[in-house]
């Protein structure tokens, strides 16, 4: 807990990313099974585990479902066939190729998704705009993030509203698509409403002039971080340059 | 704390920096997916990881940010704050269908009426943003997020000239600008992700590739099957949506006052769902006093 205060949100994205970038430019199993492993024991230990594995767990369950089958059943390029049932053959090729895809993705979910749920979000606004990255990103992403459990409340409570005024979704389309449009319908509008308002908000708090801002929020920074931060970027990079400059000449 | 002149800043600053910005972003779009179709053959079954991925991810990733920087600090507040919106619909709309077993993404609703509202400028930014925002949930967006800025712009061009002041043409544009945007991501599904992005669709792609195609023929086509169907769905939904909203809260878009990208007399059946709307047409500065009144 302590330790993952004081990292600077900064430091969490370029480890996150640097990560991302070398796993998927070194292309091997070993290293992504033991990025997995390290972004597990590390979730495990920030004690963010509780969120990042049923998100990783989301995005990686139907991925990995739906790559076993595509590549599994059907590889034309494979030659040796396990097992064979009409057009559906078992490639050992294929499988390789499905289990190699799915490690390296899981990989570079489960870190990027532990740079998500570990960093604070004002953090993370107040080192961009420290940074002289745009303001108005730094609104986008901010606003974005805190919005997305009050909207998705308030289309909770249109959805009662309206089956308290007799809205019955059945199993038919037309069904559907009516009770879609009546919940859809005043939620968007209200959240139009709403945006009209924030603008009236937010210009008069001076969004658009320029100039320098003065921040409130400190965020933990230091000259070890500074370093790490440029050295993880010159990482991935060089990662990226090798792998690109071995393709080239491999053919 | 001192507050700022609350004048706005002149906008026409620096026009051809921007521009130019612009211009690379979507050269690096273009020019990525040139080399990726042109050099597929060879790479393929190169194993994962191989360098087409990351040229797709740096291309694309790239050409997207280019197009943030260009466009965001161009875009009026009233425009700003509806991108946050339509980044949570985009989101929270696309994560159910995602997962659930329909071959459709739907997952561009919000881009979409943030393109038609304030044009395809707006509309690219939105896509590329929500993109990157969205990967805060699901890393696996990310990649795709030159292709939902050329969703977005697509869009707002369909709006700019006229495609949604009929209602039966919103969904041909859609067709239209999912066939682009389909055929550009395939080399994104295929080199990044290794084929698929979701259950159905993969279901569709192993079709292709039980007759023998090529990974990246078969994630083109399947993604001829799926997009446009998708867009146009989404296209319709938007046309619903905005054609539902009274007149006040749409005609505040100068995008749509001076492109007169709806027809005028709203279908008066449509908009009588919510109950909001109870003052008289009032005219009024965007954002002046309108939600202050108490509902019902």
């Amino acid at each position: 807990m302590t330790r993952r205060t004081r990292l600077n949100p900064l430091t969490w994205l370029a480890a996150a990313g640097s990560t991302a970038a070398v796993t998927t430019a070194a292309a091997s199993w070993q290293l992504s099974v033991a990025v997995i492993a390290a972004c597990l024991g590390l979730s495990l230990a920030g004690g963010t585990a509780r969120r990042v594995l049923p998100a990783a767990a989301a995005v990686l369950v139907p991925f990995g479902l739906s790559l076993l089958v595509l590549h599994g059943l059907f590889f034309p390029e494979g030659r040796t066939v396990l097992a064979e049932w009409g057009p559906a053959r078992v490639t050992a090729e294929g499988l390789e190729f499905a289990g190699q895809r799915i490690l390296l993705l899981a990989a570079v979910v489960m870190a990027l998704l532990l740079f998500s749920f570990s960093i604070s979000v004002p953090d993370l606004v107040a080192a961009l705009s420290a940074r002289g990255v745009q303001g108005r990103f730094a609104f986008v992403l901010a606003s974005t993030l805190t919005l997305l459990p009050a909207i998705a409340a308030r289309a909770q409570r249109i959805r009662h509203a309206q089956e308290s005024r007799g809205l019955v979704v059945t199993r038919s389309l037309v069904s559907r698509v009516g009770a879609f449009r009546l919940q859809a319908v005043p939620l968007v509008l209200s959240l139009i409403e709403d945006a009209g308002t924030r603008a009236a908000a937010v210009e008069a708090r001076g969004l658009s002039s320029p100039g320098p801002r003065t921040s409130y929020r400190e965020v933990p920074d230091s000259s070890l971080q500074r370093t790490a931060r440029a050295v993880l970027v010159l990482l991935a990079v060089a990662a990226v340059v090798l792998r690109l400059v071995q393709a080239g000449a491999g053919g | 704390m001192s507050s700022p002149s609350l004048t706005l800043p002149s906008q026409e600053r620096i026009p051809a920096r921007r521009r130019l910005l612009e211009i690379l972003g979507a050269l690096a779009i273009a020019a990525t997916y040139i080399y990726l179709v042109l050099n597929q053959p060879a790479d393929i079954t190169g194993g994962p990881g191989s360098a087409s991925a990351l040229i797709a991810l740096t291309g694309f990733l790239a050409g997207a940010i280019l197009l943030i920087v260009a466009v965001l600090p161009t875009l009026p507040a009233s425009t700003l704050v509806l991108i946050p919106v339509a980044l949570v619909l985009n989101i929270v709309l696309g994560q159910f269908v995602g997962s659930t077993l329909v071959p459709f993404y739907l997952d561009a609703i919000g881009t979409v009426l943030i393109a038609v509202l304030a044009g395809p400028a707006a509309g690219a930014a939105t896509g590329a943003l929500s993109s990157i925002v969205w990967s805060f949930f699901n890393p696996t967006v990310l990649p795709f997020a030159a292709g939902a800025a050329l969703i977005g712009c697509l869009a707002g061009l369909a709006a700019r000239y006229g495609l949604f002041r009929r209602f039966y043409l919103a969904p041909v544009a859609g067709f239209v600008t999912g066939i682009i945007a389909g055929v550009v991501s395939a080399p994104v599904a295929a080199f990044v992700f290794g084929g698929t992005s979701g259950v159905a669709t993969g279901a569709i792609v192993s079709a292709f590739r039980a007759m023998g195609d090529t990974l990246l023929a078969a994630i083109t086509k399947q993604a001829l099957i799926s997009d446009p169907m998708d867009k146009a769905i989404v296209f319709t939904i938007v046309a619903i949506l905005v054609y539902a909203l009274p007149r006040r809260a749409r005609q505040q878009f100068p995008f749509v006052r001076r492109h007169r990208v709806l027809t005028g007399n709203t279908p008066a059946a449509e908009a009588r769902v919510d109950a909001p709307a109870q003052g008289t047409a009032r005219t009024q500065v965007p954002g002046t006093a309108h939600d202050s009144a108490p509902r019902g």
